[in-house]
């Protein structure tokens, strides 16, 4: 059956790149994936890299920084002289390589010659077939390791030494990738050599002439050789990885490189000089440090991050609450415990109390015990307890990091993080082997809560907003970035190409054979936007929280993810536990077993379900990551990499219900306002948008409907309120507000002449998806003055399926304020059915920069914790521990709509005569459960006097799914 | 098992575990589950993690608290669906100590010496601790073992009143009078507001268990003023529901008092006291303050002063067609009881620290075991409401008061904050509350 299936597997992958290229022709955006088809071609020719992280059990967590950051993590690594691993381990046992690899080997890479195939396997130790290996595969690496060899190598060094040719290591990154797909640059331009390395080496005529020296002639610029600054001209290349290079074998040497990898280079450096030339004196330059999150992903350097929480207190444990009197052992009750902090032994040494209450509680109250507070080193410490069978899971934080409130919230997120891992808190604790992978699976969730800006670079733009956090973590929603409809059309088709599994060989008419996996189905987020999904709720739910726990969201909002490949089996929810509706209808979920594929690429990421059993072959063993389905899914995404550009503009639009900064509506004296204009990006925006078409059309058209549309204070002077300051008749604020736009120097307009940029902006950047319905992006600029008003807001996914005139119905819509000033400051919908919620992007909040607003939007999301904790309890008993919950709610009933007005003042009031200035805004949250159960969190400043409902349905217009 | 929707408060000496009493619902917990309940508690204390509160799914909770490292007083509170506050079980385990200590005096308590004399010395605490317990003020509104401020009354035309009270407490040798009427504090001297709130509203508590007697001398020991010497309590029913007392010392005689003082000084104002009983049984709210017809209940308390006033109009003032029926006063009360502690674990701060700085070092490191939500704001919250299938709550602090007001749904959202600060202005206008 095994070797059956190897066959199968062999062929399907050689025409697996045949089908890669037929879906070249069947793409509608040939160019593009053609181009992004050719990036891949190397995995194909070679194993993929990440195979030797696969673990024993099929798992991977695979995680590569994109070029630039990958190279400054070496340079330190290598300084540090430490391993430079460039992965997670989980294990500490190396992955184990099946018996057959050698027949496999001979199968595909029949051609190459076995000394290279060693050579290969020293570079990139990344050889492994792709299907299924057998549990019980036994390691048959001990062929493999020519180590002594080379370390007689790294013996004679030392002699060279004192023959005055001083030999040097030195560690470069190399990428083939770079190069792209074409065949290996002609040995007349300089080959691999030159073209990965960056080494000029001109051999002069001698061809014949075997193993010439590789004296460097001359370094590329940019060039990995020139960027580590030890490689000088003169020197001479001994040796790659410890193998020997001549002219005659470098370039097949380099050509076995498979992937992404640090190479280490031997150099011969000759000369009087060569003496000084000393390895310390070559300190890698100052590099940007990597981040904490990267580093503890990688798993390295958790000691550290542990220590500076260890006084904190803060402790998990699975406790055995039967307790067997017979064995005298110690601690025998402790199924698991993390961290061992001193903090966290003295929880462990009161875990009795846990284990008593929880106990005692049910006998007494007939309800399971949640949680309990305790004084500990006069911090008051939240305990949260969850019982599955006999064994109960403890869990205390702080309470200044996680109140009261939420704690359930947090001990739900991690057990059904933890079931969809490992199917059972039983089976993820009870199993000696899981415990390195829980250690850091609770250091990150720990790290996470405890010290959330230590894992972040510090750029983002809510590093210390806890409650910002916990409180979006907490939605049983995923955040959702709305796109143009093309866009998301194009999205849809390619996921749903993939989910079609049609690809090639796959479909099942090919072979006799059935299909390794179902695809479930998928979703992808793009910077932590989900921008697509075709998940079942609960499953998106599911894949989110293992996303979330692992930061994999946070992630890729940055530039770093060179490549990201994670595989393992889940238990998803709604699958496991089968619910008594679909028993009541006939059908069940077949019996089958799950797996997680998530691949990401740059910004993008996609998740991928895929189902053995059911309905394909039932699958055996632990299944490690199949490479096909790697594949298929590296390559959708190299596809959907043409549409970075178009969401990449979604992102810069302005936002789509406009936001405003809370610092506007607050005069303050200590702020200089000229400074805030400068750095402004919407005002820098503003002017490029005014300049280059005919300044006198545009600007009268823009500044004289922006005055009608928005508002403009003109030079009336700010005063608290500003509904009062808006008398202003528009005709005024068209000549003012020129006036404003060139001058910009009085600093009572200009915070306003800020707010009204969006007008301008949205304009300009809605002429994207304005040309987008056929009539050439460029006239969509002058199409717009047709309008009454200007479209104030971003109206692009919108606007084409309505006629004009509902259009300019709709702008006013989608100013969800009503009065003449834009007064929203934040808000976040959930719309719980499909599982996704709306908030203001990352880009829109760090847009509306200022020193009230980012403490305003903490002030919300703590809030909204209060809010949504209020909605919990008047909702219907979800199925928690089996337990149902009284009907009728308690206290107040249930809670449908709540609201809390808050009061700021500016920090820093110098001026001792005036009372400093207020400013009071509303955080209301509602829940709304007809038609579609929805929740809704705004944040607006108090001068109007606004219907919620309304904002609530207007926003969820724009959420076009 | 315990009861729903029932409160057991259990006491016990704090090193030995010994259990003293336990009062509440009908079926006392078995003695092993009280002593597990203690165990756990000590066990924490001597491993240096001081167990404080817990809750289970159903909303039963558990509350802890051991007062001048003597006395172990626990509160278990049953499941159900009008659970207990985490607050309110808090405050009760405060109330009951204060109790305690204003009938035996904190040394009787804190210096112990014989265990079973103090059991018995204790029972005479139990109609007070069970007053407490029983929570059959709240259909009638009474707040104040909650809120921790005295619930007044605010008569018509309090001048007259006030004039007699302060000769007739001068006339008995003291500076400590107060006027109760219908339970409620109406008047007091200038002492008595002084006094710590929790005073006045046990003082308050006290009287009204003695509705049936019409003078009496009790001892009582001020929990916060002075806790270790005695004061006489001397108190009169003027009419039915109407008491005057004062705090004094060994002088003068209760007969005395009662004999040639009360009729004195009282009955030139019978008529007065009269038409305060009768706007009492309405409204503690003087008649001449107007409330929207389409307020159901309102709580207002004066943070300086800690007094609050509450008023649950009995029936529509201006009937409509279109208002929803008013359910019963106790279900408003209880609303508006819900939603102050909501809005004060939350968000509005509630005067603890600053009324009783002098309190001892175990209350202010028992006041960081509260876990302070609203620390967690960056900016100050002044008000808030919520929306429920009943009614519609707003609640709103300025520097000087609190309103918490229940109405109707009718309500529009969005004027309920004038609806609101009409009602504060009115009440706040009228009577100078």
């Amino acid at each position: 059956m095994a070797s059956s299936r190897l066959e199968k597997r062999s062929t399907v992958r050689e025409e697996g790149e045949k089908s890669e290229e037929f879906g070249v022709n069947d793409g509608s955006d040939t160019e593009s994936t053609a181009s992004s088809y050719s990036y891949s071609d190397y995995s194909n020719d070679l194993e993929p890299e990440w195979l030797d992280d696969v673990q024993k059990n099929g798992e991977l967590f695979y995680l590569e920084l994109s070029e630039g950051e990958e190279e400054a993590v070496l340079a330190q690594v290598a300084a540090s002289q430490s391993a430079a691993t460039n992965h997670v381990r989980f294990s500490e046992k190396e992955a184990e390589i099946i018996t057959d690899e050698g027949k496999k080997r001979k199968d595909s890479n029949a051609k190459s010659e076995p000394k290279l195939k060693k050579l290969a396997k020293i570079l990139g130790r990344k050889r492994r077939p792709s299907q299924r290996r057998g549990v019980d595969g036994k390691d048959s690496r001990t062929s493999q390791q020519p180590a002594s060899i080379l370390k007689n190598q790294t013996g004679q060094r030392a002699g060279l030494v004192v023959q005055q040719l001083h030999l040097k290591d030195v560690c470069v990154y190399l990428n083939p990738k770079k190069l792209g797909s074409t065949s290996p640059p002609p040995p007349e331009k300089g080959g691999l050599l030159e073209a990965l390395l960056g080494v000029v080496h001109r051999g002069g005529d001698s061809k014949g002439q075997m193993g010439e020296r590789l004296v460097i002639h001359g370094l590329v610029p940019h060039s990995p050789a020139s960027k580590c600054a030890q490689i000088l001209i003169g020197d001479a290349l001994v040796a790659v990885d410890d193998v020997d290079v001549t002219s005659e074998n470098i370039e097949r040497v380099l050509s076995c490189i498979p992937g992404p990898t640090q190479v280490r280079l031997t150099l011969e450096t000759a000369g009087a000089g060569g003496g000084e030339v000393d390895s310390a004196m070559f300190r890698p330059r100052a590099l940007p440090q990597v981040s904490q999150l990267v580093r503890l992903l990688w798993g390295e350097d958790t000691m550290e991050l542990q220590m500076s929480v260890a006084h904190i207190p803060h402790i998990v444990m699975y406790l055995s609450l039967k307790l067997d009197s017979e064995s005298s052992q110690e601690e025998q009750e402790i199924l698991y415990q993390y961290p061992l902090s001193e903090a966290a032994a003295q929880l462990k040494g009161v875990r009795g109390i846990f284990l008593t209450l929880c106990d005692m509680l049910e006998n007494v109250t007939g309800g399971q015990i949640v949680s309990s507070s305790l004084l500990l080193r006069k911090q008051l410490v939240h305990v949260g307890y969850w019982k599955e069978g006999a064994n109960l899971l403890v869990i205390g934080l702080p309470a200044d990091r996680v109140p009261l409130l939420h704690l359930q919230t947090v001990v739900e997120g991690v057990v059904r993080t933890l079931r969809v891992m490992y199917g059972s808190l039983d089976s993820a604790f009870c199993e000696a082997e899981n415990s390195p992978r829980l250690d850091h699976f609770f250091c990150l969730f720990f790290q996470q809560l405890i010290q959330p800006s230590r894992l972040s670079d510090g750029s983002g733009p809510s590093s210390a907003d806890v409650s910002g956090t916990l409180f979006l973590d907490g939605l049983p929603a995923v955040r959702w970035l709305t796109l143009p409809p093309d866009i998301k059309v194009e999205v849809d088709t390619v996921l749903s190409d993939f989910e079609s599994s049609d690809f090639g060989e796959m479909s099942e008419d090919s072979y006799d054979m059935r299909r390794l996996y179902v695809t479930l189905g998928s979703c992808l987020f793009y910077k932590g936007y989900l921008i697509a999904n075709h998940l079942p709720k609960e499953d998106l739910l599911d894949v989110c929280l293992y996303c979330q726990h692992y930061c994999l969201l946070a992630l890729a909002t940055e530039q770093r993810v060179g490549q990201l490949v994670v595989w393992r089996e889940v238990f998803p929810q709604r699958r496991t536990q089968s619910s008594p509706l679909t028993l009541h209808l006939g059908y069940c979920e077949p019996h089958a077993r799950y797996f997680l594929v998530i691949v990401g690429l740059r910004h993008f990421m996609q998740c991928v379900l895929l189902e053995a059993g059911g309905c394909a072959s039932p699958a055996v063993g632990s299944p490690g990551p199949d490479c096909i389905y790697v594949d298929q899914v590296k390559a959708t995404l190299l596809q959907l990499e043409s549409l970075d550009s178009a969401i990449e503009e979604r992102l810069c639009t302005p936002p789509t219900p406009c936001l405003s900064c809370a610092d506007w509506f607050l005069p303050s004296a200590t702020r200089d306002r000229l400074d805030g204009i400068g750095s402004s990006p919407i005002l820098n925006r503003l002017t490029a948008a005014i300049k280059p078409p005919s300044p006198s059309l545009i600007g009268r058209t823009l500044f004289g409907e922006a005055g009608s549309g928005v508002g403009p204070v003109g030079l009336k002077g700010r005063r608290p309120s500003p509904q009062r300051s808006l008398s202003d008749s528009g005709s005024e604020g068209r000549g003012e507000t020129a006036m404003t736009f060139t001058s910009g120097h009085s600093p009572h307009t200009t915070p306003d002449s800020a707010r009204r940029i969006p007008p301008g902006g949205s304009r300009r950047d809605s002429l994207g998806s304005g040309g987008s319905d056929g009539s050439g992006s460029s006239g969509g600029l002058f199409k717009i003055p047709r309008l009454k008003q200007p479209n104030p807001f971003y109206l692009g996914s919108l606007r084409k399926s309505l006629t004009d005139r509902e259009s300019e119905e709709m702008q006013n819509i989608l100013k969800l304020t009503a009065g003449v000033e834009n007064t929203l400051f934040h808000y976040v919908l959930m719309e719980t059915v499909q599982g996704i919620f709306i908030a203001p992007t990352h880009r829109e909040v760090s847009q509306l920069s200022g020193s009230i607003h980012p403490q305003l939007i903490r002030n919300f999301h703590h809030c909204c914790l209060s809010i949504r904790h209020a909605f919990q309890q008047s909702l219907p008993p979800r199925e928690r521990r089996g337990a149902e919950r009284p009907q009728a709610s308690r206290g107040l009933g249930p809670v449908k709509e709540h609201g809390i007005l808050f009061q700021c003042k500016p920090e820093n009031w110098t001026d001792q005569k005036k009372p400093p200035p207020t400013m009071t805004y509303w955080v209301i949250g509602r829940m709304v459960l007809e038609p579609v159960p929805q929740e809704f969190y705004v944040c607006f400043h108090d001068s109007v006097a606004e219907v919620p409902v309304e904002m609530a349905f207007r926003l969820s217009f724009g959420l076009a799914v | 098992m315990l009861q729903a929707e029932t409160v057991q408060l259990l006491c016990l000496t704090a090193a030995s575990g010994v259990p003293l009493f336990s009062r509440g619902s009908s079926k006392q917990l078995p003695f092993s589950v009280i002593g597990s309940l203690n165990g756990v508690h000590m066990f924490g204390a001597g491993q240096g993690a001081l167990l404080s509160s817990c809750e289970t799914e159903r909303g039963s909770r558990v509350v802890w608290r051991v007062f001048q490292d003597s006395l172990m007083l626990i509160a278990v509170s049953g499941s159900g669906n009008n659970a207990v506050s985490k607050l309110h079980l808090h405050r009760l385990l405060e109330n009951t100590w204060n109790c305690m200590v204003l009938v035996l005096g904190q040394d009787e308590l804190a210096n112990m010496r014989n265990v079973e004399r103090l059991k018995r010395e204790l029972r005479s605490c139990y109609r007070l601790i069970d007053r407490l317990l029983e929570r059959r003020g709240e259909d009638q509104g009474f707040m104040g073992d909650l809120t921790h401020c005295a619930d007044c009354l605010l008569p018509s035309h309090p001048a007259i009143l006030q004039q007699a009270l302060d000769s007739f407490t001068q006339a008995a040798n003291s500076e400590f009078g107060c006027l109760l009427i219908q339970g409620r504090v109406a008047l007091a001297t200038e002492k008595w507001w002084r006094l710590a709130p929790q005073e006045v509203v046990l003082l308050s508590i006290l009287v009204n268990l003695l509705s049936g007697v019409t003078s009496c001398d009790y001892p009582v020991f001020l929990p916060q003023g002075s806790p270790t010497v005695a004061h006489r309590l001397l108190c009169f029913q003027l009419l039915p529901s109407a008491f005057v007392c004062v705090l004094c010392g060994p002088s003068p005689s209760l007969h005395h008092v009662e004999s040639e003082l009360v009729g004195c000084f009282w009955s030139p104002v019978v008529e007065t006291l009269r038409g305060c009983l009768e706007q009492g049984e309405r409204s503690p709210l003087p008649p001449s303050v107007s409330l929207r017809w389409d307020v159901q209940a309102l709580l207002l308390i004066n943070r300086e002063t800690r007094r609050s006033v509450g008023a649950c109009p009995r029936a529509r003032s201006h009937p409509s067609s279109e208002a929803q029926p008013l359910s019963s006063p106790g279900r408003r009360w209880e609303l508006l009881r819900h939603f102050y502690t909501f809005a004060v674990t939350r968000y509005f701060t509630s005067e603890e620290a600053s009324t009783s700085p002098d309190s001892s070092t175990s209350a202010t490191a028992h006041e960081s075991l509260h876990e302070e939500f609203s620390g967690g704001f960056t900016h100050q919250p002044v008000q808030c409401y919520l929306v429920t299938d009943e009614c519609k709550c707003y609640g709103l602090q300025t520097p000087q008061h609190q309103l918490y007001l229940l109405t109707d749904l009718s309500v529009p959202t969005f004027a309920l904050r004038s609806v609101a600060t009409h009602t504060l202005n009115a009440v706040t206008a009228t009577t100078g509350f």
